[in-house]
């Protein structure tokens, strides 16, 4: 019995080739992009969840409100986990990582190659994180200094093997060999960190140990089994009372914590779980850009509207297909089968293409994975389609698609009497016609809120690009590493300006691009009353750095040669003068503390126009400038001048040259770094990658959102003009014109399109002002964006229909009415 | 009104190519009835088809109104036919979602008649059919004899100069059937030209024409007794 159910199924896709496609293609599409998603959020939830005690580990954060700024940074002072491993039981094991500046120097041959993935850690960071080693011992390592941990493709790449334990590795660093003593197995991509290099934190060069109020350590808590971590939350406060306030109240002078949070001031310590920390930390200094839990819920909802659209296809094309099959039904039932079995019968049928439409888009996922990954940034396998939850999901997937889209004609068409059919009484299909409009007008909906999302995103995208920031970031060339210059670096910029096509040169440490930025306390008054002081990014610069960058100044007078005391001096941003209260700023004093914790001070020169230095999620902080030198004053200012960026104002016509020259130049001024720049404003647009990402992602599924909708609408097309073969051959003998009847045709799709549009409208807003809200500086939403989608959903969908429309009303009456 | 001259129309499918009419020769001139008769496939459709502009024939001459129309475009035809034939049908034709008065109304809006003019033309041929009473009913309220009377009242709203009614008295019971003659004989008395095709020879015999076809020939033309005399 089963096996006949199956030949019938087959035969009938078979017989009826389009309609079996269509179907089939759709829901493939549908499925296939559901898998992708499917991916990619298994992945993004599955990070640092490979960790065998992952569900143990905790990483400390800190809210910090001094005067006017709020920092949430994800470190600690450096002491802070050894002493509450001292004081608490339940802290089995901590371990803490320090970002060493982002990058080293390796040597290999005789080159120095750039490596970006490497931090200081504690030695008990194998005993609290799962990295198998491949040969070597991590019990026992990271004690010793100048030593090393590195991973496999780091091993194979300067040694050639895995085979690396006892072998030197050459770096830039203090000192310069450092002993590999294991080799661990790289890091997995769904990890938080993914370091390449490990060292001891006795070579971290940090020289604020034991200071309680300077966050710079990532640290994780291993807790013992069965602690509550809410509960153990709370004793950061009585840690604060213990160890941070009596040193932060010698530090800024206030005589009790009282006093301290009395003006508006905060330390504040939480917990986050290891594995929630990729999708739910918001903090500035992760030690890799995070994802957003935001996007998993897009995408899920995504996902989902593909899906149910190609349900919905699959359910309308069979119920409208009914009528057609409607003699096949009553036949049957004249021969004696009853209800339940014409419903298996069906279910067969629709479960059938729906594991078609399952293998098909497996194969088809396998094909586009590649591109896939290239737009989302992943690094996702076609291998994890197989891992249990997914492969399950996999098999359960046509069962269900099947059950939920077959259901409703299943049921719709063992309903029918065969008297009535046989008689031919039945009026084909129009009573579930209700239901399908419905339906259509759902898919658009959802196509047209994909649509609208998808303009939305590249409007907010492009009006960043074009936003007046406040500082030209087009026609800037940017000279990596140039640090490497050393003492040669004034030169090569002097020589640089030499060339024709370079306009103007800076060297400074920050650019208003992605850099990791740190904040440092100002006051208005030499006692450092936290009133009136703010925290605010400290950027050493030259004489050129504003004429270079376009930057204007409001007030005062910009850094210069001929003042010999301008190493005293800085310039605020209009933000900072705002928040410190000055009404005349030139000429004022503030002050600042330095390492050591000796206090200086500063003379107000000028005063700059805010321009956009963070994203444009943020509202423009306060920003201050002080000239980088080799002067007495600078040096105990810490001002050295900073050699990060070598930066040029050029022509872009002369582009090439300017390569060229500064080619030749560095390779004869530089140690051994190879030659690398970038540009300005492709640096800019790295604020916004993620969001970039997610356009193009709403782009592409918006598209197929459409196809797969427009797949069912060009069968429904099918279907009715099938359906009205009649009407249209008697309108046509009667002197009906090929438009008029292209019209009527279309006219119920039209509608059906302009109420999904209703619909969409008040959803799509409701959802893009949302994620547009995380933008300090967005566009309004206008109501031409859901004109313009709602007219590309209607183009789109008109073409479709007017496809059969046009075939159906050119067609001869005589073929549709001879056989009445 | 309507002549042909060694008309021919051969369906072709899948390399299959069937004749259907073959050197058909006839002339119905303004005025008559004419019956059409011959066995089941014998192309009586096919003919009433052509001579309604419903489809071009394969080979020959039609000449419709003086005017040579076998090479007329579907849109030509169109224009020809909207303003001057009306067609009844075995099967009524009737399209199921619109009510009797929009049925009736169709041939009139594809004419562009105003709707006040429209309105009065429905009702006259509703009230000449004496199907008033069931104007805003929907066709599968009706009965065949009352479908068939709103086809004819559709047929001939826009007052054609020739109605072509294929078999209209098929799907009928004789009482209906008998109706439907006595209102085309009625029809035809006024005035309008009609070229029926019947199985029926006692329906046929309503013609002052009968034409029998056999294997697409024209077999005999039987003209009764009016022109003999």
């Amino acid at each position: 019995m089963f096996g006949s159910y199956i030949k019938i199924a087959i035969r009938n896709l078979l017989r009826f080739k389009v309609y079996s496609a269509i179907n089939i293609a759709g829901l493939a599409i549908g499925m296939t992009c559901c898998i992708l998603i499917l991916l990619y959020i298994y992945n993004e939830l599955s990070y640092d969840s490979f960790h065998e005690k992952a569900d143990r580990i905790y990483r400390i954060n800190t809210d910090l409100k001094f005067g006017d700024t709020e920092l949430a940074i994800p470190v600690v002072s450096d002491m802070m986990g050894s002493l509450l491993k001292q004081d608490y039981p339940q802290v089995e094991e901590y371990t803490r990582i320090y970002n060493f500046g982002g990058k080293i120097l390796v040597k290999k041959g005789s080159d120095f190659n750039v490596e970006q993935q490497v931090a200081c850690a504690d030695s008990t960071f194998f005993k609290v994180f799962t990295f198998p080693a491949i040969s070597g011992q991590t019990d026992k390592i990271l004690n010793e200094p100048n030593t090393v941990v590195i991973t496999e493709s780091i091993a194979k790449k300067y040694f050639g093997t895995i085979d690396a334990v006892g072998r030197t590795i050459e770096t830039d660093r203090g000192v310069t060999f450092f002993k590999v003593v294991a080799v661990i197995k790289d890091m997995p991509e769904n990890s938080h960190f993914r370091f390449n290099f490990l060292f001891p934190m006795a070579n971290s060069g940090y020289n604020s140990w034991g200071n309680l109020v300077s966050m710079n350590f990532h640290t994780y808590l291993l807790f013992k089994e069965g602690t509550d971590y809410k509960e153990f939350e709370k004793k950061f406060e009585d840690y604060n009372d213990k160890y941070a306030m009596p040193y932060a109240k010698r530090f800024l002078q206030v005589k009790s914590r009282e006093e301290f949070e009395k003006a508006g001031n905060k330390i504040e310590h939480s917990l986050i779980s290891l594995t929630d920390i990729h999708l739910h930390s918001k903090r500035a200094q992760e030690i890799s850009p995070t994802g957003t839990i935001e996007y998993v819920y897009i995408f899920s909802a995504i996902a989902l509207f593909i899906l149910l659209i190609a349900c919905i296809n699959f359910m309308n094309l069979t119920t409208a297909r009914s009528a057609n099959r409607a003699r096949e039904v009553g036949i049957r039932k004249v021969l004696g089968t009853n209800r339940k079995s014409l419903i298996i019968q069906f279910l067969i049928e629709s479960t059938l293409m729906a594991f078609i439409a399952v293998l098909l888009a497996v194969n088809i996922v396998d094909y586009v994975l590649p591109f896939f990954n290239d737009i989302a940034g992943k690094e996702l396998q076609a291998g994890n389609l197989y891992s249990s939850s997914i492969l399950v999901f996999l098999l359960l997937l046509p069962f269900i698609i099947g059950i939920i889209a077959g259901s409703y004609p299943a049921f719709f068409l063992s309903r029918f009497m065969p008297a009535e059919i046989i008689k031919g009484k039945l009026s084909s299909g129009s009573k579930s016609g209700g239901l399908r409009s419905a339906l259509v007008v759902f898919q658009f909906a959802a196509s047209i809120i994909l649509i609208t999302g998808t303009i939305i995103i590249y409007t907010q995208l492009n009006y960043i690009q074009n936003k007046n920031l406040g500082y030209q970031k087009n026609q800037i060339l940017i000279i990596n590493d140039s640090y490497s210059l050393g003492n040669n670096i004034d030169a090569f910029k002097n020589e640089m300006l030499n060339v024709s096509g370079v306009i103007s040169g800076t060297i400074s440490d920050y650019l208003p691009i992605p850099s990791e930025r740190n904040n440092s306390a100002f006051f208005k008054e030499a006692g450092m009353v936290s009133e009136s002081g703010l925290t605010m990014q400290r950027w050493i610069i030259d004489y050129d750095y504003f004429k270079t960058l376009g930057i204007e100044l409001s007030e005062g007078r910009n850094f210069s040669q001929e003042f010999g005391t301008d190493s005293s001096a800085i310039i605020l941003n209009q933000t900072a003068v705002k928040q410190l209260g000055y009404q005349n700023p030139i000429g004022q004093k503030i002050y600042t503390w330095v390492i050591g914790g000796r206090l200086v001070d500063y003379n107000i020169i000028g005063v700059v126009k805010d321009f956009h230095f963070e994203s444009f999620r943020q509202d423009i902080g306060p920003l201050c400038f002080v000239p980088g030198g080799s002067d007495a004053v600078s040096s105990a200012r810490s001002q050295y001048k900073s050699t990060g960026l070598t930066s040029f104002r050029i022509n872009a016509a002369s582009l090439s040259t300017i390569l060229k020259e500064a080619k030749a130049k560095w390779k004869n001024m530089s140690a051994s770094l190879p030659f690398s720049y970038r540009f300005l404003d492709e640096s800019f647009n790295e604020f916004y990658k993620a969001d970039q990402r997610v356009g193009t992602i709403a782009l592409l599924f918006s598209a197929l959102a459409i196809i797969v909708a427009c797949l069912g609408l060009f069968g429904l097309a099918t279907f009715l003009a099938e359906q009205k073969t009649k009407e249209i051959g008697v309108r046509k003998v009667l002197g009906a014109s090929i438009p008029s009847i292209i019209l009527m045709l279309s006219r119920e799709f039209i509608k059906w399109i302009i109420i999904a549009n209703i619909i969409a409208i008040p959803v799509a807003y409701y959802f893009m002002n949302k994620w547009l809200e995380e933008f300090a500086y967005r566009i309004e939403i206008s109501w031409q964006v859901f004109v313009l989608a709602g007219c590309i959903a209607l183009v789109i969908a008109i073409l479709t229909v007017s496809f059969q429309a046009i075939k159906a009303a050119t067609a001869n009456p005589v073929e549709s009415l001879r056989y009445e | 009104m309507i002549r042909t001259a060694n008309l021919r129309k051969i369906y072709t499918t899948d390399e299959v190519e069937t004749t259907a009419l073959n050197n058909v020769n006839i002339e119905i001139k303004q005025g008559e009835f004419v019956s059409i008769m011959g066995p089941s496939g014998c192309g009586k459709s096919t003919l009433l088809n052509i001579l309604g502009l419903l489809d071009n024939p394969s080979d020959g001459e039609l000449f419709f109104l003086d005017n040579e129309v076998a090479k007329y475009s579907e849109r030509q035809r169109a224009l020809l036919r909207k303003e001057n034939i009306g067609f009844v049908f075995q099967s009524f034709n009737l399209i199921d979602e619109l009510t009797v008065t929009e049925n009736v109304e169709l041939p009139l809006l594809y004419l562009g008649v105003n709707t006040a003019d429209r309105k009065k033309k429905v009702t006259e041929a509703l009230e000449r059919m004496e199907i008033m009473h069931r104007a805003n009913h929907f066709p599968q309220q009706l009965s065949g004899g009352q479908q068939q009377r709103v086809a004819v009242s559709r047929a001939i709203v826009g007052n054609p100069k020739l109605i072509l009614a294929d078999e209209p008295t098929g799907n009928l019971d004789s009482a209906r059937g008998d109706e439907v003659m006595s209102i085309l004989t009625g029809l035809n008395e006024a005035g309008t030209t009609i070229v029926m095709v019947t199985h029926s020879p006692t329906y046929a015999e309503y013609g002052n024409r009968i034409i029998h076809l056999f294997d697409g020939h024209v077999v005999t033309e039987n003209y009764k007794e009016k022109f003999h005399v």
